[in-house]
């Protein structure tokens, strides 16, 4: 009885968060495109609704009423879950990421996460793993000259950027002792207690690394217009390309800013200024934050070509993770 | 002046006693056999007291009466001496020697004149045909081809039934059409074999391409290992279409080769034309199109900075670029009364004379912009990723500059400095002030920094025509005196004789004397030069336009073998190719 209730809880809990992330990507979409629009110098959406308000809820209906043409020529089964794999393991994560100390409501404890297991971080890099299959597949299945380009692409960058993200992650790690990532965010208390100003190169490789993850310029070479038209999903229409930019530039990069506040930014960590809530306060403002920081660098700088993408993943990311990966352990061996 | 002397050009006959030499106005042509070609075309290039080291241009000329009927046409520059000199020769039995192992910048205008005329190139390593697709059946710029269509080829409409009345009063009819067989064998000829794993169709319509333009790129991975290009997709027979209208209504097919900057194009042909027509040009209208050119140029610029920025991923500049672009866009449509294809220019002067007003917006224009420069500099030149996308990319030499015929911004980049606005100053360039930036590398970087110079310089440029321009503020526009001029339209409707004059002129064309004359304008893309061969009937015997994004674009195979893709679009975008120019 009780792991049926168990079951439940977290069964509402995942839907909750499930409608929660689309609601809030389709709205990171409005936030990006008013940024944009903004760092351009103009406005942005501006008709539907107040100041473009509605303006996610307009192009949703948009792309899911839009015919969703399959080319002849295309592997089927891997052409339809190639915009799965793509997205499900990106909303995934979200399930081992908390969003703040358990509440009291109502007499129930309720948890602001769906779970947490004691290897949370390693899960999250493993979710964040599979979804690259989504790209690859994506250009495989699509048996098209430029999706095939920017698949294997895409996939060049990602090889690179998950051994340096995996190697950037252990400093954190090692600090708080634990692969849980509420016990790190617990790890970091005060204001000088959160992790970058003792990680400040673990920071920065994890940083790069959520560009190249997500496809963002400098990194974008997967999807770079110029050349490739628009890379492993050109020949996708309809929910199904939609699927992909969600998923890559919306739900990932909100997880991954997430995973960036937890490990480095001290999480939900901070005066307790707003009350109850000040926690969630605290959490989303760090990771609106870095949001903001990964769009001003997407709207800004031109892109790197691929081999050179790859080449500063091995030459340079890789060996300051290893460099960090020493320092960290040597001071912790000095410091007992 | 940029041609060779007479007597320099007599001195030829000592080693070529065969050659006769004609002059019309300054430019100097010398005639030889078929035979002695070769030879004398490699004796001017190595000769030390001659130099024509650069290749210009070649074209053909169509004398159906004549036998034989062809003549080819070269025109050749000596950077040492800064001349020029045209080598006329007649291509018995429809064949001539192909100057490929001398000039690589022959390959695509001898394949150009395969394409238009039919004449064959020995030694020629591919020739197939440059604009049309293979197994067209005419040859578009010969005399007797059908203009009027065949009336067996109907040309299907996308929104008039078969059978019905067209709406337009022309027939329905054309020369033939590509089927898709055609474009395959066209494919095929293009690039014979296939060297590596995929063939990749990059074009026509891509968003890299800057246009229309077709490039087949042969790739190991993503390293390109061989890469042919297709043009002709924009293929408009411009010059053909010319041979049959007046010289004033040439103006406005001008507009619509480049299109990005229409203003140079403009003043290139009209000067041509003056120069072949000896029309007299007011200052005032010298001036005018002096500046109006310049700020063409920074305009045309500033769209290559957007685009190319573009191209490299940098969203945001390319927006910020249009904003200023936004603003000579305005200043133009101000003046001439349209935007993109002013056709501001006439013969003998300008259309109209500056609206009130339009001096202070420029004046205004010229404050504000280069803290504007200053704002893409601060993004681009220094930042490391731009740096890494461009340096030691498509590096081009001195020789390649010569030897391929690349002028504008690409040769300046190789430090090669070839400014028709100094070598051949025409309008009020003589008067006015400016620097020629030169690269040193000749790469990628190098030409980014020259075009961001060169804002600059034309700025100054402008600065220098207002000044002039205050001061002459109720001058005469246009030489409406001179009998090849049009009158204006206040002079037409107020007296007969300007009536009569405007009839005759718009009806039988500017009767001028027989002529030709080669005369070229610095455009931001190239050395936009024309060769006009005048028969005295009112419009162009043939009308060459000598195109600089056509020979820039010609060392992109070149460059690219080796390189990736990604390299490919930062290329293109640094040769800045306009394909209503390559193309014509």
């Amino acid at each position: 009885m009780e792991l049926l209730a168990v079951i439940i809880g977290i069964g509402i809990k995942s839907i909750i968060f499930i409608i929660g992330m689309f609601l809030l990507a389709a709205y990171l979409t409005l936030v990006e495109r008013k940024f944009a629009g903004h760092v351009q110098q103009r406005p942005g959406p501006l008709h539907v609704g107040f100041h473009g308000l509605l303006q996610p809820i307009a192009d949703a209906l948009k792309v899911l009423t839009k015919e969703d043409i399959v080319p002849n020529f295309v592997d089927k089964y891997l052409f339809y879950l190639a915009s799965l794999m793509a997205f499900v393991p990106a909303i995934m994560i979200l399930a081992v990421i908390p969003f703040g100390e358990p509440i009291t409501i109502f007499g129930y404890e309720v948890k602001p996460y769906i779970s947490d297991v004691n290897v949370g971080l390693i899960l999250a890099l493993a979710f964040g793993s599979i979804s690259i299959y989504g790209v690859i597949f994506a250009g495989w299945a699509s048996n098209s000259k430029y999706p095939m380009i920017g698949g294997l692409r895409k996939a060049a960058v990602l090889i690179g950027y998950e051994v340096a993200l995996g190697f950037a992650l252990v400093g954190p790690i090692m600090l708080a002792g634990t692969f849980s990532l509420r016990e790190i965010v617990e790890a970091q208390q005060g204001f000088f207690g959160a992790f970058i100003w003792y990680q400040p190169l673990a920071f920065v490789v994890f940083l790069f690394s959520i560009l190249a993850e997500t496809g963002r310029t400098p990194f974008d070479v997967q999807e770079a217009e110029a050349e490739l038209v628009a890379g492993y999903n050109t020949e996708y229409s309809g929910m199904k390309f939609g699927l992909f930019p969600l998923a890559e530039w919306y739900i990932a990069t909100f997880v991954l800013s997430a995973m960036a506040v937890i490990l480095f930014f001290g999480g939900w960590n901070g005066p307790h200024i707003f009350g109850a809530v000040s926690p969630y306060i605290w959490f989303m403002l760090k990771l609106f934050l870095v949001f903001m920081f990964l769009l001003w660098v997407h709207w800004t700088l031109p892109r790197y070509r691929v081999d050179q993408i790859t080449e500063i993943a091995w030459k340079v990311m890789l060996p300051l993770t290893f460099l960090n990966i020493f320092i960290t352990a040597g001071i912790i061996i000095i410091k007992g | 002046m940029p041609w060779i002397k007479k007597e320099k050009a007599e001195k030829l006959k000592e080693h070529f006693p065969s050659i006769k030499i004609n002059q019309y106005k300054d430019n100097i042509s010398v005639e030889i056999e078929k035979e002695k070609l070769k030879e004398f075309l490699s004796f001017l290039k190595e000769n030390p007291e001659y130099q024509f080291k650069m290749f210009i241009d070649f074209s053909c000329v169509d004398y159906p009466l004549s036998n034989p009927r062809f003549q080819g046409v070269y025109i050749l520059y000596s950077p040492q001496y800064k001349e020029r000199i045209i080598i006329k020769t007649w291509a018995t039995n429809e064949e001539l020697p192909t100057i490929t192992d001398l000039w690589k910048g022959a390959k695509w205008a001898e394949r150009e004149a395969y394409d238009m005329f039919g004449i064959k190139f020995q030694g020629h390593e591919n020739l197939v045909r440059m604009f049309m697709w293979e197994n067209y059946p005419y040859y578009p710029l010969r005399k007797d081809f059908p203009k009027e269509g065949i009336k067996n080829t109907y040309l299907p409409s996308l929104n008039e039934p078969e059978n019905s009345y067209p709406s337009h009063d022309y027939d329905p009819y054309h020369t033939a059409i590509p089927t898709l067989q055609d474009l395959e064998v066209t494919q095929k000829t293009r690039m014979p074999e296939k060297k590596a794993q995929i063939v990749l169709n990059w074009g026509p319509l891509h968003p890299g391409t800057h246009g229309t333009i077709w490039f087949i790129f042969d790739l190991e991975g993503e390293t390109v290992k061989n890469c042919e290009i297709i043009l002709g997709q924009l293929h408009r027979g411009i010059e053909k279409l010319s041979e049959d209208i007046t010289y004033t209504q040439v103006i406005p097919y001008t507009d619509r080769m480049d299109y990005i900057s229409a203003i140079c194009s403009n003043v290139a042909y009209v000067n041509a034309v003056e120069k072949l027509l000896d029309v007299p040009v007011p200052e005032k209208a010298k001036w005018i199109r002096t500046m109006l050119c310049e700020l063409q140029r920074i305009n045309s610029h500033l769209l290559w900075l957007g685009t190319f920025a573009l191209d490299l991923g940098a969203l945001t500049i390319f927006l910020y670029t249009f904003r200023e672009r936004e603003k000579i866009m305005d200043i133009i449509e101000g003046i001439a009364g349209i935007r993109l294809n002013s056709t501001y220019m006439r013969i003998g002067g300008v259309r109209m004379d500056l609206p009130q007003g339009a001096i202070d917006v420029i004046k205004h224009f010229i404050k504000d912009f280069p803290s504007k420069l200053k704002e893409y500099e601060d993004i681009l030149t220094k930042n490391r990723i731009w740096l890494r996308r461009n340096i030691g990319l498509g590096i081009i030499t001195e020789e390649d500059v010569y030897s391929y015929g690349i002028t504008g911004v690409v040769a300046r980049g190789s430090g090669v400095p070839y400014d028709i606005r100094f070598t051949d100053p025409t309008d009020a360039y003589d008067k006015v002030d400016f620097e020629i930036p030169l690269g040193t590398q000749g790469d990628c970087y190098d030409r980014y920094l020259v075009r961001m110079e060169e804002m600059r310089q034309s700025l100054e440029i402008v600065k220098q025509c207002i000044e002039k321009l205050e001061k002459l503020k109720d001058d005469k526009y246009l030489a409406t005196d001179n009998p090849y001029v049009l009158p204006t339209l206040e002079e037409t409707f107020n007296s007969i004789e300007a009536m009569v004059k405007d009839f005759n002129l718009r009806i039988y064309g500017e009767q001028a004397p027989e002529g030709e004359i080669y005369s070229s304008g610095e455009n931001p893309r190239g050395e936009l030069g024309f060769y006009i061969i005048n028969k005295g009937e009112g419009k162009p015997y043939r009308l060459r336009i000598r195109s600089g994004a056509f020979y820039n674009l010609q060392i992109f195979p070149e460059l690219i073998i080796g390189r990736t893709v990604a390299d490919a679009v930062v290329l293109l975008g640094s040769l800045d190719p306009v394909v209503g120019e390559t193309d014509r």
